[in-house]
């Protein structure tokens, strides 16, 4: 006969049916002399026999109609990703393999003097005359500034259009390609502070304050979570609608036209900046 | 299509091949990732980059093993990865849910094609229970425990599927089934099971 040690080591075999004959005859036996074995092999057998009642939600057939569908069109985007970047890097590499060596030296001797050039330039101009500023971002030029908010401002309202205009009920959820715009909304996100920063010209202020709305935005955009995460595209809607960004976006657009071209750069030498973004 | 002529199809690179695989194995490997993680989107987006990973690596995959076992065991460690990505934190389910069953402790089990109120109500209860008991389970027993209770793997292809010896199969196995027992431990079924024996 088997000890209760190995009677329990056998439990679970002969719960789901995986004893041998001549094992599950020397199971029972013991079972028959060992309440304590009995019980358990009981009460286990009552559990596995509750978990038989266990329901799996059905995502119904229309979800599975549709899986291959969505699952071809994900290998679609996922390849045509992937050979971009193989392309770019491979068409990189076969430019470079054809180059001869003598242009690699040459290139380097211009690249030198191209910095000496550069550097003479720079001691010998008087401060402030190019007319460019460093700001703390980097150098923008102050009409630089303000064509970068404007292609700034575009950008996120071509994606923000994207996301106020998707219906979760009706639309395909791959289709919106939320992964997408949480990426492109953490590079504008990345952006928005130097373009912020070189917006301090008078006048400016309500440009910087719609590039620091719409920073926000796309911040929250790009910490949505995983999967498709509707109320957080929800939540983010309603915020769009709750600071009036497209009104915003719109009274630039109305202003910007209104005034004309972008602001001309300064003549040399006249640029009214903070002392501190002069060279 | 059987098994053999689909692992040939498939590395041969055909596209019939590998939908017969996708059309074979969609339900599987979504319901082990839902059962896993707990979310129908995010058991989607385990279960698309399951098939999509198991096509781009099919070349790795040994001509001789089961096609079913390497899947679940891809199907398990995207799991994982993903319940790691998330800083899994189990939720309660259901507990308003609870604690009227808890209010109700003469409520007796639901009976298969109930559709009374009461009784919807009660499976209902049941169902929530359940869940919350499953919660209760580590990801590993979990794991084990779904793939032989509701896939029907013997222990040794889960011991395969998932790299474990089979001591270790038995080992999660029996320690999720005591685990679900101790959570479901005021179910009349198990509880008259109890009484009986004291």
């Amino acid at each position: 006969m088997i000890s209760c040690r190995t009677s329990k080591d056998r439990m679970i075999e002969a719960l789901y049916g995986e004893l041998g004959p001549s094992e599950k005859e020397r199971f029972d036996e013991h079972l028959r002399s060992c309440l304590d074995c009995a019980s358990e092999y009981s009460v286990l057998g009552a559990t596995l026999r509750v978990m038989d009642r266990r329901e799996r939600p059905d995502p119904g057939p229309a979800f599975w109609d549709g899986y291959w569908d969505r699952l071809s069109r994900r290998k679609v985007w996922e390849e045509a990703g992937e050979s971009t970047r193989t392309s770019l890097g491979a068409r990189l590499a076969r430019v470079l393999s054809k180059i001869p060596r003598w242009s690699y030296q040459a290139a380097g001797a211009a690249a030198l003097l191209l910095v000496g050039v550069l550097i003479g330039s720079r001691l010998i101009n008087t401060p402030g005359g190019t007319g460019r500023v460093d700001t703390a971002a980097g150098s923008i030029t102050p009409s630089g500034a303000v064509v970068q908010a404007e292609n700034y401002i575009e950008r996120s309202k071509v994606l923000l259009l994207g996301l106020v205009n998707y219906d979760a009920a009706t639309e395909d959820a791959y289709a919106f390609d939320l992964g997408g715009k949480k990426t492109m909304s953490r590079e504008l996100a990345a952006q928005a502070p130097a373009i912020r920063g070189a917006l301090n010209a008078r006048g400016q202020k309500r440009l910087r304050d719609l590039v620091s709305d719409l920073e926000v935005i796309m911040m929250q955009i790009a910490n949505l979570g995983s999967g498709q995460d509707v109320e957080g595209v929800e939540l983010i809607k309603q915020g769009v609608d709750r600071r009036g960004i497209f009104l915003k976006i719109d009274l630039d657009r109305m202003g910007r036209d209104a005034r004309g071209p972008v602001d001309p750069a300064p003549p040399a030498g006249e640029t009214k900046l903070p002392k501190k973004n002069k060279i | 299509m059987d098994e053999r002529a689909l692992i040939e199809g498939m590395a041969r690179g055909d596209r019939a091949a590998f939908r017969e695989f996708v059309e074979q194995y969609k339900k599987k490997v979504f319901y082990l990732a839902l059962d896993m993680v707990g979310n129908a989107v995010d058991a989607e987006d385990i279960s698309q980059e399951v098939f999509l990973k198991v096509f781009r690596s099919f070349a790795t995959f040994r001509k001789d093993a089961k096609l079913g076992s390497w899947l679940y065991r891809v199907t398990y460690n995207a799991s994982i990865d993903h319940l790691r990505r998330k800083e899994f934190v189990p939720e309660p389910v259901g507990d308003d849910i609870l604690e009227s069953r808890s209010r109700d402790d003469n409520a007796g089990l639901p009976h298969g094609g109930a559709v009374d109120p009461a009784a919807a109500v009660e499976s209902n209860q049941l169902q929530a229970r359940i869940a919350r008991a499953l919660e209760k389970v580590s990801p590993q027993e979990k794991a084990v425990f779904l793939l032989r209770h509701y896939d029907d793997l013997m222990l040794k292809d889960i011991a395969s599927s998932l790299g474990l010896s089979i001591g270790s199969v038995k080992s999660y196995l029996f320690r999720a089934v005591r685990k679900l027992q101790k959570e479901l431990g005021g179910s009349p079924l198990i509880s008259g099971v109890e009484a009986s024996h004291d």
